[in-house]
C-alpha cells in the first residue's frame, strides 16, 4: 500500500522570539488530507510554531518541509505560493479595506471542479454577503473570523493553518466556526493544522492531536478516540 | 483692488500652494506608510522634478508633455535609489535609513548643482498660460488656475488608483498589516519598490507643477521637504485625509502670513504646528501608527 505523503513536516525546530528561546526542539508532521491539532496552554509556543512554519518568525535551526520542498528560511509569500493559507489568531482583517476587497486580495484560481469564488464565499457566509462594502475593521469578532476563514478559502489552498479560531468567540459562534471548518476544510480534503486551547473544538475538527507542553516540547500524540477515552490526558495537559 | 478681490486672490493662492504641498506630502507619506522609511531626500526628488521639467520644456517640448514625462523620470530615480541604497538598509532600525536619506539629500543636491548650476531657472509656459483671467474683480494668472486643475487631476487619479485598482488595494492593505499581505502571497519587496516609485513620481510631478510658481534653484527641495513634513505631522502620519486638511490649512496660513507679514510666514506655520501637536500629539487625524 502506498504511504500517505507528509505534506507538512517540522524536524527539530528551535525558534527564538526576540531574546526568548520559545521553541526548543519541536518535531511534528501532517499527512495529506489529514486534520491535525496542536493542543496546549497559553504561552507554550503554539503560535510561534505556526509563525515558524509560515516563515514569519524563521527558526534558528531545524527544518520545515512543505509539499516536498525544504521551506526553511523561505519568506511568507513563497510559502503562501505553495498553497498554504494562514489564519492568525488576531484574524488580521485589513482595516480600511471593504469585506469584498479583503476577499479579492486573497482570491486565486482553484484547481478542482468546484473552486472557491467570491460568489461561493457569499453563498456560504451570508453574513459577509450583507456587508460587502463595509470596512472589514468594523465587523464583529465573529464576522471577522468568518471573513478570515473566507479569505483563506478563496485562495483555494491545499493546506490551511488556523491559529486559535475559537479565540474571543461566544460558545454559539465557536459551534458555527467548528461547523465551517468541518464542512469546508476537513470534508473537502484540505489538509488542516489547527492550534487550540479549546480542546472540545479541536476534538471535533481534527483527528490527531499533538499535546504541547512548555517551550514547544511535544508531550504526547493522541488520536481523537484516545483523548475521548482517556479524559485524564486532557486534564494533565490543558486544565488550568 | 477691492476687499472681495483680495480675498479671492488669497483663497486661490492658498489652494495653489496647499495643492503642491499636498502632492509632495502624500508622496512622503506613502513611502513612510509602506516602507517605514522617512525619506529625507524626498525634497530633492521634488527639485529633480522641477529641473527635469525645465530641461524638457527648454529643449522644446510642450509643457503638458513634459508634465507626463517628468513623473516617469522621477519615479525611475526613486526606483534606483530604493534598490541600490535603501533596500540594503531595510533590516536595520529606522535611524539608519534616516541618516542615510539625510546624506542622500546632500548627494542629490550636489548632483543637481553639477548638472544645472547654481543660477535660478524658469520654466517657459505656453503663451495662453501667461494671460490673466478676471474672477470677481481680481486678475488671476491663468497658469495658477491650470496648476490648480493639474493638482486636482493628480489627486483624483491617485484616489482612483488606490481605491479601484488591484495594485492600489495591495498598497492600502500593506500600509496596515504588511505581514498579512506577505501571507497572502505578495512579495513585500515589490510593495517597497512600488511605494518609492509612486512617492518619487508624486514629488517629481509636484516639482514641475511648482516650477512656474517659483524660481527653480538647487535648494528648493529643502524648504519643500520641511513644508511637506509639517503637512504630514499636522495631518497625522499615515492619514491621507489628515494630509489634505493640513495641506490646505498650511497653504492658507502661509499665504495669509506672506500677505501681511512677509518675513515671518514660516515662523507662523511652525508655531501653528507646535500648538496643534501640543493638543493632538498624533496630528489632526493621526492613527498612532508609530513604531
Amino acid at each position: 500500500m502506498e504511504k500517505t505523503p507528509r505534506v507538512l513536516e517540522v524536524e527539530d525546530l528551535h525558534t527564538y522570539y526576540g531574546e526568548s528561546y520559545v521553541i526548543q526542539g519541536l518535531s511534528l508532521f501532517v499527512e495529506a488530507h489529514e486534520a491535525v491539532s496542536i493542543l496546549g496552554r497559553n504561552g507554550v509556543g503554539k503560535t510561534t510554531t505556526l509563525r515558524s512554519v509560515m516563515g514569519l518568525t524563521p527558526p534558528r535551526s531545524g527544518k520545515v518541509t512543505i509539499a516536498g520542498e525544504d521551506t526553511t528560511g523561505w519568506p511568507a509569500h513563497r510559502i503562501s505560493g505553495l498553497g498554504v493559507a494562514y489564519v492568525p489568531a488576531e484574524r488580521h482583517i485589513f482595516p480600511g479595506l471593504s469585506v469584498e476587497e479583503n476577499l479579492k486580495l486573497a482570491a486565486r484560481p482553484g484547481k478542482n471542479s468546484n473552486p472557491w469564488t467570491l460568489e461561493r464565499v457569499y453563498e456560504h457566509f451570508p453574513v459577509l454577503a450583507d456587508r460587502t462594502s463595509q470596512d472589514g475593521a468594523t465587523l464583529s469578532g465573529g464576522e471577522q473570523q468568518m471573513l478570515a476563514i473566507g479569505r483563506a478559502l478563496i485562495s483555494n489552498p491545499d493546506i490551511v493553518i488556523l491559529d486559535e479560531p475559537s479565540q474571543g468567540l461566544s460558545p454559539l459562534l465557536v459551534d458555527t466556526v467548528t461547523e465551517i471548518v468541518q464542512n469546508f476544510c476537513v470534508k473537502s480534503g484540505i489538509t488542516l493544522l489547527v492550534v487550540e486551547q479549546n480542546y472540545r473544538m479541536a476534538l471535533k475538527v481534527a483527528s490527531r492531536h499533538y499535546l504541547m507542553s512548555t517551550k514547544g516540547k511535544i508531550a504526547g500524540v493522541a488520536t481523537t478516540r484516545e483523548l475521548m477515552d482517556d479524559q485524564q490526558i486532557i486534564q494533565d495537559h490543558l486544565a488550568v | 483692488m477691492t476687499g472681495i478681490a483680495t480675498a479671492v486672490d488669497i483663497a486661490l493662492n492658498s489652494l495653489v500652494l496647499g495643492g503642491v504641498f499636498l502632492i509632495v506630502a502624500i508622496g512622503l507619506n506613502i513611502i513612510y506608510g509602506l516602507s517605514r522609511v522617512m525619506n529625507l531626500a524626498h525634497g530633492s526628488l521634488f527639485a529633480i522634478g522641477a529641473y527635469t521639467g525645465y530641461t524638457l520644456v527648454a529643449s522644446g517640448l510642450n509643457f503638458f508633455v513634459a508634465l507626463l514625462i517628468t513623473p516617469i523620470i522621477a519615479g525611475f530615480v526613486g526606483l534606483i535609489l530604493e534598490r541600490m541604497i535603501i533596500a540594503p538598509m531595510r533590516k536595520r532600525s529606522m535611524i539608519y535609513t534616516l541618516i542615510l536619506t539625510y546624506g542622500l539629500m546632500f548627494f542629490l543636491d550636489g548632483m543637481i548643482k553639477q548638472t544645472w548650476g547654481n543660477e535660478p531657472r524658469f520654466i517657459e509656459l505656453p503663451i495662453f498660460m501667461g494671460e490673466t483671467l478676471s474672477i470677481l474683480g481680481t486678475h488671476y494668472p491663468v497658469f495658477r488656475l491650470v496648476t490648480l486643475a493639474i493638482t486636482a487631476v493628480v489627486m483624483i487619479a491617485l484616489m482612483l488608483f488606490l481605491n479601484k485598482t488591484r495594485l492600489g488595494i495591495i498598497l492600502r492593505a500593506a500600509s496596515t498589516i504588511p505581514e498579512m499581505v506577505s501571507c497572502l502571497g505578495f512579495n513585500m519587496n515589490y510593495v517597497h519598490i512600488g511605494a518609492f516609485v509612486l512617492g518619487s513620481a508624486l514629488a517629481g510631478v509636484a516639482g514641475i507643477i511648482a516650477g512656474p510658481l517659483t524660481t527653480i534653484d538647487p535648494l528648493m527641495g529643502h524648504e519643500m521637504l520641511i513644508s511637506s513634513f509639517v503637512v504630514i505631522v499636522i495631518g497625522g502620519l499615515g492619514s491621507l485625509r489628515g494630509a489634505v486638511y493640513a495641506a490646505i490649512l498650511i497653504g492658507v496660513v502661509q499665504t495669509l502670513a506672506e500677505f501681511f507679514i512677509t518675513d515671518l510666514a514660516m515662523v507662523i506655520v511652525y508655531m501653528m504646528m507646535a500648538v496643534i501637536l501640543a493638543f493632538r500629539p498624533l496630528g489632526l487625524l493621526g492613527e498612532g501608527k508609530f513604531e
